[in-house]
């Protein structure tokens, strides 16, 4: 594999220039996240410390839910907002063929352009996670229980999350790429709500404990189940599909 | 020496359509190729199948003797496609230092000035491209082309949509660089006249076939089938042309008001026949071998391959 450095910056810098996407994908993550902290404080965390007693694991679940949605948002609202638009703009433009007439492989564009999409999401999502742990845990818990944090949590929200969606990424590339660039948003955009609903579900339920390794299983068996269809549909990632489906 | 392009034989299907019917044609270093043909003719698939973006059906393409498949080979080759491919976004500056990063030379960037200066847009670096005209886009086009020092450039019609004084400049850069910097130039248009200001050798390609290729030149000089156009200052009077009706070996093919036009057989030069009609007293303003213009030779194959 050649160095993918170039394809990586640029097209990030390049999406990023992009100032109506840009303040789209800033604002909705900011609202989804802030909006999803305020909801879980206000109605969950601060009447559940309002008891005498409070549950430590009621409120490590609430934990647990509100780290894991702002991660979710942070990192797959970038996949959302950033694939369609740019990735059609590209092809259309005669960028992707152009970079694939270069030493370049198939395979460098697509781990290139999925990278540039990632990061921006990876780097954001953290960043708000991170702050919302401890923003969270010193207006609430601290003053009451102490810092709560289970190695559960932090690695379904800091790791198995990431992964699902560089996973989610490279899918959406690679059905962009050979494909049609809108079909990989679709997929993008039904996945993120979907996979949001379900994990909150099993969560608030209580069908999986948010807080436990299957929880974190699960999200890494997301990952998994996504990277395989990667895998499956790599074979079709060749220069001339990509160049051909220009035209299509 | 390996030549610089060379094409064996190629075919293309693409679905169930054949685009390509096993073309073969050899552009030696140090050629300005013009490849010509109508819309669907098969020249963007051929340009294609050059820069290893479609994968021939059947067939060879080599770069300078080597496969074109391989990474190696396709950094001796700079090119425009039919879309010019740069980032509007991104300054004229950025999207050669782009390419100059995935050619694996960053270190180059002096180098970036003194092109864009050569394009005619060093003082318009700093801006974004998507401010550009066309003219101005396939000018930087050229420069991202030539940005790693590329021994072959194949341009996929380099000046389509530029205004007349954009398309001088163009050709006035390309003619530079192949005769400056002594590179190949692998040209695709629809615009003969350029091609024909330009080319040394040229290929007609129509319905996936090489209908004509060969030496410009030479090919010109064999469609014009060796005639003669003579002109003179005044009308020739009519016993004269009775007179030279009646020489078989001068062949006269027509003759207008102030100029007559022979297709003279083998062994009687041009002189033979300023010789004769200085002799009979006809005043010669000028005597030439006809040959037809590359628009000429285009429409006539044409033509010719249309089917009945």
């Amino acid at each position: 594999m050649r160095d993918i450095g170039p394809i990586i910056t640029t097209s990030i810098r390049n999406n990023l220039r992009s100032k109506a996407l840009t303040i789209s994908f800033l604002g909705l993550a900011l609202m989804l996240v802030v909006g999803a902290v305020l909801i879980f404080c206000l109605l969950f965390v601060a009447p559940a410390l309002e008891a005498e007693l409070p549950g430590r694991s009621e409120l490590e679940l609430y934990l647990g839910l509100i780290m894991f949605i702002t991660c979710l948002f942070g990192v797959g609202i970038n996949i959302n907002v950033f694939t369609f638009l740019p990735l059609t703009r590209e092809k259309s433009r005669g960028v992707i063929e152009s970079l694939l007439a270069t030493p370049l492989e198939a395979k460098d564009v697509w781990l290139g352009k999925s990278l540039a999409l990632f990061l921006p999401g990876l780097v954001l999502g953290e960043v708000f996670t991170l702050i919302a742990l401890i923003a969270v845990n010193y207006i609430y818990f601290v003053p009451k229980v102490g810092f709560l944090i289970t190695p559960w949590i932090a690695i379904s929200s800091f790791v198995a999350v990431p992964l699902i969606f560089i996973c989610l990424s490279l899918l959406v590339h690679l059905i962009g790429l050979t494909g049609r660039p809108a079909t990989g948003n679709v997929v993008a955009q039904i996945f993120l709500p979907v996979i949001a609903a379900l994990m909150i579900n099993l969560g608030s339920h209580r069908i999986l404990d948010i807080t436990s390794w299957p929880f974190t299983l699960t999200n890494l068996g997301i990952a998994v189940a996504v990277g395989v269809v990667v895998i499956l549909l790599q074979p079709r990632l060749t220069k001339e599909r990509i160049v051909l489906s220009r035209q299509e | 020496m390996n030549s610089a392009i060379n094409l064996e034989n190629v075919k293309k299907t693409l679905g169930s359509r054949e685009v390509l019917k096993g073309i073969s044609f050899t552009v030696e270093r140090g050629d300005i190729f013009g490849y010509l043909g109508p819309n669907g003719a098969g020249k963007t698939t051929t340009i294609r199948i050059l820069l290893g973006l479609l994968q021939a059906s059947l067939g060879k393409a080599y770069i300078l003797g080597q496969d074109i498949n391989l990474s190696e080979t396709r950094r001796k080759v700079g090119f425009i496609l039919e879309i010019d491919g740069l980032y509007d976004n991104m300054t004229a500056e950025e999207n050669l230092q782009y390419y100059l990063r995935i050619y694996g030379m960053p270190k180059a960037r002096g180098s970036i000035d003194r092109l864009l200066d050569s394009v005619g847009l060093g003082d318009r670096a700093k801006d974004r491209v998507g401010t550009y005209s066309k003219g101005m886009r396939q000018r930087l086009a050229l420069a991202r082309a030539m940005v790693h020092d590329p021994e072959i450039l194949v341009l996929d019609e380099p000046t389509a949509g530029v205004d007349p004084s954009g398309q001088i400049e163009v050709r006035q850069i390309m003619l530079d660089v192949a005769h400056k910097e002594n590179k190949t130039i692998f040209l695709s248009s629809h615009n003969l006249d350029e091609v024909q200001r330009i080319c040394n050798r040229i290929a007609l390609i129509n319905r996936g076939e090489i209908e004509l290729y060969g030496e410009l030149e030479s090919l010109r000089r064999d469609m014009g089938g060796g005639g003669v156009v003579i002109e003179t200052a005044e009308a020739i009077p009519e016993p004269l042309l009775a007179e030279l009706k009646n020489l078989p070996h001068l062949g006269l093919h027509d003759a207008k008001e102030r100029s007559l036009i022979f297709s003279p057989q083998e062994g009687t030069e041009v002189s033979d026949i300023v010789s004769l009609l200085a002799g009979r007293g006809v005043k010669i303003e000028g005597a030439a071998r006809k040959e037809p213009s590359l628009e000429e030779m285009y429409s006539a194959i044409l033509k010719e391959a249309e089917p009945p």
